[in-house]
Order: structure tokens, then C-alpha cells, then sequence
């Protein structure tokens, strides 16, 4: 790995051996994390974002299948983890957990601990990972809860997760997934259940602490604007691909896939021709065990030609530091040219 | 239609401006608080405070807010899904008569009820799983004795195809369809009695964005074929703008300002809603650099226990002495436009759209 990369995936696969067929949730899905920056991995809902971060992590649901592929994580204490080849319950994977890689979950509550105080359960993670005593650890509970910005820290420590309110659990997990100091934090829909005024709130804290500690961050949404507003780079899915990586700017200014074009057309901005019709994506994602030959997208693509697209699979083009999986990217490529 | 009647009132005495289809004054919901062992009643979560506003016929009227300010609650009051403490709903029929809703009984408001319906956020727990799209859409036909089941089957599936789905369906169960559909089956159960009002709950919140944008375009199409009302609640700024006529912000049980949609996101008058809109991460990486935003500090009131004077108060950037202890009222400035702050005119405010 290049000396600034954190985080390789390569072809990862995982699939779901159902009664009803095959599902392959994660279908070759290849992507880096460097040291210090925050990628963002947007796509609808069954595209596979979910499940890719929790192959990162070894926390797979049971009946899922890590099919292939190769996962390196390299954290700043410069040891190199091949997370794809550790098993989930193995003591390595548990290390990486605690102290190398955080975790922020959409819903804290179901993330939590509901008997245990927010105190106890960062105290027992610092205990574990930092051999701090008793004293300490409290100590850096508290110190933790200031830094994500919770009110009365030291009284909040004791308090228990049902007591907060959305925003405050929100906090709290935070707090948790950096008690250690990792060198990856993977936050998955952290704002989705919360009020857009807390949403600020949250993802201005995530970017302070993300200088502050120097962490790199997995952030994944569905909602663009907040992907606008937080991540470095951007990785698009679809239906267990990555169809297009490029840096925030190029995504949203110069998208070199038709999908994340037409994903970028169809939501309602701010001041622009309001009461037009929105451009719709026809017809709907397919449903996993019948994803349709060659690029999955073909069918509800306007740039697709019959006899290629519906045939081989496109190859990721790469353009400077954009990749996009088109067949006919260039063509995507030159229309940004002439605006 | 059997005559409504209104009890203590004289029916000449409700009268409505020709545009306005539904109109709410002083309304007001209280759920008491009760404690102890006696379950004495100690309080009041007041829900909804004084809330008045205006439906004109034909438009979309948005109702935005984070959650706990109310506005579902507004919605459910106006339909009488939930009675009220106080207040008055004055509703315009199909047949020209005006009715006050709030002093009808159940079985009064019955036959109303075909020309008001509800769509909700969540596909997956609105729809009986073990009822078939025929059941699901005819039942408001059924209850209200609209024909005999082969008429019903017909119109079901002239229903399903006006929403986008193919009539071959009209015996297959909810979960063999994706959220998107699930909620064009809602829309269709909705639209069975010809409603003149539908008030839409989220509607499209639960939705990833492409089926989102498909199903607002499916109630624009619908609202100019069937002239319909839309009562449009939801806490997404971008969806509320590209469909909303006017727009009420809520915090706290309160109205705080009303607007037409271009004014509120050009001109906003409320400190609130200033915050509301800068909270708000643009799909616009450059924009959202050069945009200066101040998070609004702390969390929302509790209704149980509402800040005194303004609720806003203790959030707001511009307050002042007055606003902690006098409560504002919602006042008609210029343009014809409503809001609830004792400074609306000294403030100069900046709006989401230049």
C-alpha cells in the first residue's frame, strides 16, 4: 500500500445464499481510504453501502458469505491487518474493532447499551483497550463527552441512554466510537433520524473532531447535500458496485456516470425552477436475484445502447483521479467539456 | 347526503373567503399529564398552541417543522383523527355548504370523511399485509356503501392505473411491491371517494431519491386531474419548496411564520426559519463552502414545559429581554404574510435562495 493509504479494499464480494437464489449484496466493490480524509459512499437503498462497511468491519450478518476479495487496513500504529482473512470473533479483529476502526450507528438507541450508563460503556472500551484503571477511565469518559460538545459532562456521564434525547444519543455514541483514538471512523446514516438542526449540529462536530484527531472517516448516506457538505471523495453505488469515485467536486459538477447524473437531477434544489417536474430515473432498482446482465444499470440508463450495455460489464475507466464505470464515460466526459 | 347538523350555532354564521377550502382558528391540543398513583392530572403537553391558518382550494400548502413541533398533529386535528381542546375547523364542502368540523360528532363527520383523506410516511405499517390491493382500495367504498363489488372491482382498477400501477395487480398482497409502490397503493386508497383535501404525512420521506421524485410528480399529475387540495407536511426544505404554494414553519406547537414558498426562501421573516434554512447541507459542495452557517445551539423545547415568552427564545441569535417574557402573536406584516416575532420587521434575515 502507498505510504498515505489507511484502508484498501479490493474486489470484495458478499453474497447471500437465499432460497430464492444468490444475492450478491457486495459484487466487487473496490475502494481506499487515505490517512485523514472522509469518503463518502452515497447509493439507495440495497446498494450495498451498509453491508460493505460491515465486511470492513468482520460484523457480517450469519448467513452471509465473504465471498473474496481482499480488505488491508494499515492504522498509525504502522502494523498492517488483513482484515478480509481474520475470522469475527477472532482476538485480532476485536482489537481492530476497539481501538483502530470506530463505529457510529444511524439509531444509538439500538447501538447502546440500554442498562448500562453512557459512563460505564466508554469507561469498559478505554479499560479493555488502554489498560487505564477505574479513575482514569472515568476521567476520560468525561474528558470525551466535553469533546463531543455534551452539556455537563460530568453529570451526563452518569446518565443512561433512554435519558438523552436523539441528538445527545447521537453524541454519546460518538464519544464512544473515539474513545480509543482510531484511525478510522465508519459512520453509517449517522444524521438520517435526526432534525436537520441537529444534523448540523453533528456533522460540524464530526468534521471538528475529524481535524482535531486526524481520523479518517467512512460516511455513509443516502442524502447528498450532507455528502456535499462533509466528505473529501465520493463513491456512488449501485446494486453492489461502485459505479463512479471522484472528489466531491467532480461528482457533483462533473458526474462521469449517467446514474449518479440522473441521482443528481432528481432531487429537489433550493431556488432552482421550482414547480418544474422533477427528471425521474425510469423504473425502479430490480430486485437482487435477477440484476440484469452486463452494466446493472442499462435498463434505466438513457445512454445505454443495446448489444453492449446489456452484454459486458464496463470496465472502470479511470479520468485523473475519476473513475467511472461506463462504457461511455468519455462521452459523459466531453459533455461536461462544452458547459 | 343526510343534513349535517351544527348545534349551537346557526349555519349562516359560517362563512369563508371564496378561495379558502379549509379554515383553522385558536386551534388548540392538550394532552394532559397525568402522575402518581391517584393519576392525578398535574399538566399539560400543549401540543398545539393557537395554531390559525388558511387552505385556499386548489393549492399545496406546506407544513414544515422538526419533530415534536406539531404539525402532523395539525393535520390529524383538521381531519378529526384526534379531537380537540379548543379552536375552530371550518371546512368548505364539495357541495358549497361550510361546516365547522369541531362540533361535529363522530357519526356526523362520517360522510365527511370521503372528501378528506390522509397519505402516510410509512408504506410498510399503513397497509394491512393481509388484504389485497382490491380490499385495501375499495375499502373506503365498501364503508361508505359507493356500489356493489363488481363496480368497486372497476374502479379499483381504474384507481391503480391512475397511480402508475398495472391493474392485473388487484389481487396481490402489499409486500409483493417495493416502498415506492406500496405508497402509490396508499395514494390510491386515498383518491377511492374523490376527495376534494388530502393531507399528505411525509409522504415521500421514507422514499430513496429517485422513487421520491416519481411519486411527487405522481401528486402533482394527480392535484391538476382531480383539482386537488394538498396539505403537504414534511421536514425536507428541498421537497417542500419545489412543491408548495404557501408555507407555515412550525416550532413548538406555534405557527411561526407563513408565507408564499419564493418570499419564506428569499425573505425569511423568522428568526427560525432563517436557522431552519441554513441548517439545511445543499447538494452543492462549493455552495455550502462559501455559505456561512451558525448551528443553532441546544434542542428543541419541551412542550410539557415550553420556554416562557417566545419558545424560541433561548435558541434565537436575535433575542431580546421582550422575548423571554411576552409571548408574540402570529401578525400580518407586508405582502400579506404572517409571523410570530416581536422583531420581524427590524431583522433582516437571509433566506436560503438569493
Amino acid at each position: 500500500m502507498p505510504p498515505e493509504r489507511l484502508l484498501e479494499l479490493d474486489d470484495v464480494q458478499v453474497h447471500f445464499p437465499l432460497r430464492e437464489g444468490l444475492v450478491k449484496a457486495v459484487n466487487g466493490v473496490s475502494y481506499h481510504v487515505n490517512k485523514g480524509e472522509v469518503l463518502g459512499i452515497v447509493g439507495e437503498s440495497g446498494s450495498g453501502k451498509s453491508i460493505t462497511a460491515r465486511a470492513i468491519m468482520r460484523l457480517l450478518p450469519k448467513r452471509a458469505v465473504a465471498a473474496g476479495g481482499s480488505i488491508r487496513l494499515r492504522p498509525r500504529t504502522g502494523e498492517e491487518f488483513e482484515l478480509s482473512a481474520l475470522d469475527r470473533n477472532s482476538r485480532a479483529i476485536r482489537q481492530v474493532r476497539g481501538q483502530h476502526i470506530g463505529m457510529v450507528f444511524q439509531e444509538p438507541m439500538t447501538a447502546l447499551s440500554p442498562v448500562h450508563t453512557i459512563g460505564t460503556q466508554i469507561m469498559r472500551t478505554v479499560q479493555l483497550h488502554k489498560g487505564l484503571n477505574r479513575a482514569d477511565a472515568r476521567a476520560r469518559a468525561i474528558d470525551l463527552l466535553a469533546k463531543v460538545q455534551m452539556p455537563r459532562p460530568a453529570e451526563m456521564v452518569d446518565a443512561y441512554p433512554h435519558q438523552l434525547s436523539g441528538g445527545m444519543r447521537q453524541r454519546a455514541m460518538i464519544a464512544l466510537a473515539i474513545s480509543c483514538d482510531p484511525s478510522l471512523l465508519i459512520a453509517d446514516e449517522p444524521t438520517t433520524a435526526l432534525d436537520v438542526t441537529t444534523e448540523a449540529q453533528i456533522l460540524d462536530l464530526l468534521k471538528e473532531l475529524q481535524a482535531e484527531l486526524g481520523m479518517a472517516i467512512i460516511f455513509i448516506t443516502h442524502n447528498f447535500g450532507v455528502i456535499a457538505d462533509i466528505a473529501d471523495r465520493v463513491s456512488v453505488m449501485y446494486l453492489g458496485r461502485i459505479v463512479e469515485t471522484a472528489t466531491v467536486d467532480d461528482i457533483f459538477y462533473a458526474p462521469k456516470h449517467p446514474y449518479t447524473k440522473a441521482l443528481l437531477r432528481s432531487i429537489p434544489r433550493l431556488g432552482v425552477d421550482q414547480g418544474r417536474r422533477l427528471p425521474t430515473i425510469p423504473g425502479m432498482v430490480p430486485d437482487p436475484f435477477s440484476v440484469p446482465p452486463g452494466c446493472a444499470f442499462n435498463p434505466r440508463c438513457t445512454y445505454a445502447v443495446p448489444g453492449i450495455c446489456d452484454v459486458t460489464t464496463p470496465p472502470a475507466k479511470q479520468f485523473g483521479n475519476q473513475i467511472s464505470r461506463c462504457h461511455f464515460a468519455e462521452k459523459l466526459a466531453e459533455e461536461h467539456a462544452h458547459v | 347526503m343526510s343534513e349535517i347538523k351544527i348545534s349551537d350555532q346557526p349555519a349562516a354564521s359560517l362563512t369563508l373567503p371564496d378561495d379558502v377550502l379549509f379554515s383553522v382558528r385558536g386551534l388548540k391540543k392538550y394532552f394532559p399529564i397525568h402522575a402518581g398513583w391517584l393519576k392525578k392530572h398535574v399538566g399539560n403537553v400543549k401540543a398545539i398552541d393557537d395554531v390559525s391558518l388558511d387552505i385556499r382550494k386548489g393549492e399545496t400548502f406546506g407544513l414544515v417543522g422538526e419533530s415534536g413541533s406539531g404539525k402532523s398533529t395539525v393535520a390529524r386535528l383538521m381531519l378529526r383523527a384526534y379531537t380537540l381542546t379548543d379552536g375552530e375547523i371550518l371546512f368548505r364542502r364539495t357541495s358549497g355548504e361550510i361546516v365547522d368540523l369541531s362540533r361535529l360528532s363522530d357519526r356526523d363527520m362520517r360522510p365527511l370523511r370521503a372528501e378528506m383523506q390522509m397519505i402516510f410516511q410509512d408504506p410498510y405499517s399503513s397497509l394491512n399485509p393481509r388484504m389485497t390491493l382490491l380490499e385495501l382500495v375499495g375499502e373506503p367504498m365498501v364503508i361508505h356503501g359507493n356500489g356493489n363489488q363488481g363496480e368497486i372491482r372497476d374502479r379499483v382498477a381504474e384507481l391503480l392505473k391512475v397511480v402508475g400501477l398495472r391493474p392485473e395487480f388487484i389481487n396481490r398482497y402489499p409486500h409483493a411491491f417495493s416502498g415506492g409502490q406500496r405508497q402509490r397503493i396508499g395514494i390510491a386508497r386515498a383518491l377511492a371517494l374523490n376527495p376534494s383535501f388530502i393531507a399528505a404525512d411525509e409522504a415521500v420521506s421514507a422514499l430513496d431519491v429517485s422513487v421520491a421524485a416519481q411519486n411527487i410528480n405522481l401528486l402533482q399529475d394527480l392535484q391538476e386531474q382531480f383539482g386537488l387540495t394538498y396539505l403537504f407536511i414534511t421536514h425536507d426544505l428541498g421537497m417542500v419548496e419545489h412543491i408548495a404554494d404557501r408555507i407555515g414553519v412550525m416550532y413548538l406547537g406555534r405557527l411561526m411564520e407563513v408565507a408564499p414558498t419564493e418570499l419564506l426562501f428569499s425573505k425569511p421573516l423568522h428568526p427560525y426559519t432563517e436557522a431552519l434554512m441554513a441548517a439545511v447541507p445543499q447538494p452543492d459542495p462549493r455552495g455550502n463552502r462559501t455559505r456561512k452557517r451558525v448551528p443553532l445551539k441546544g434542542e428543541i423545547g419541551n412542550a410539557a414545559n415550553p420556554p416562557p415568552g417566545c419558545s424560541f427564545h433561548p435558541r434565537c441569535p436575535y433575542a431580546q429581554a421582550k422575548c423571554a417574557t411576552e409571548v408574540p402573536g402570529l401578525r400580518t406584516v407586508a405582502d400579506g404574510r404572517q409571523v410570530r416575532c416581536h422583531f420581524a420587521e427590524e431583522l433582516s434575515l437571509v433566506g436560503a435562495v438569493a
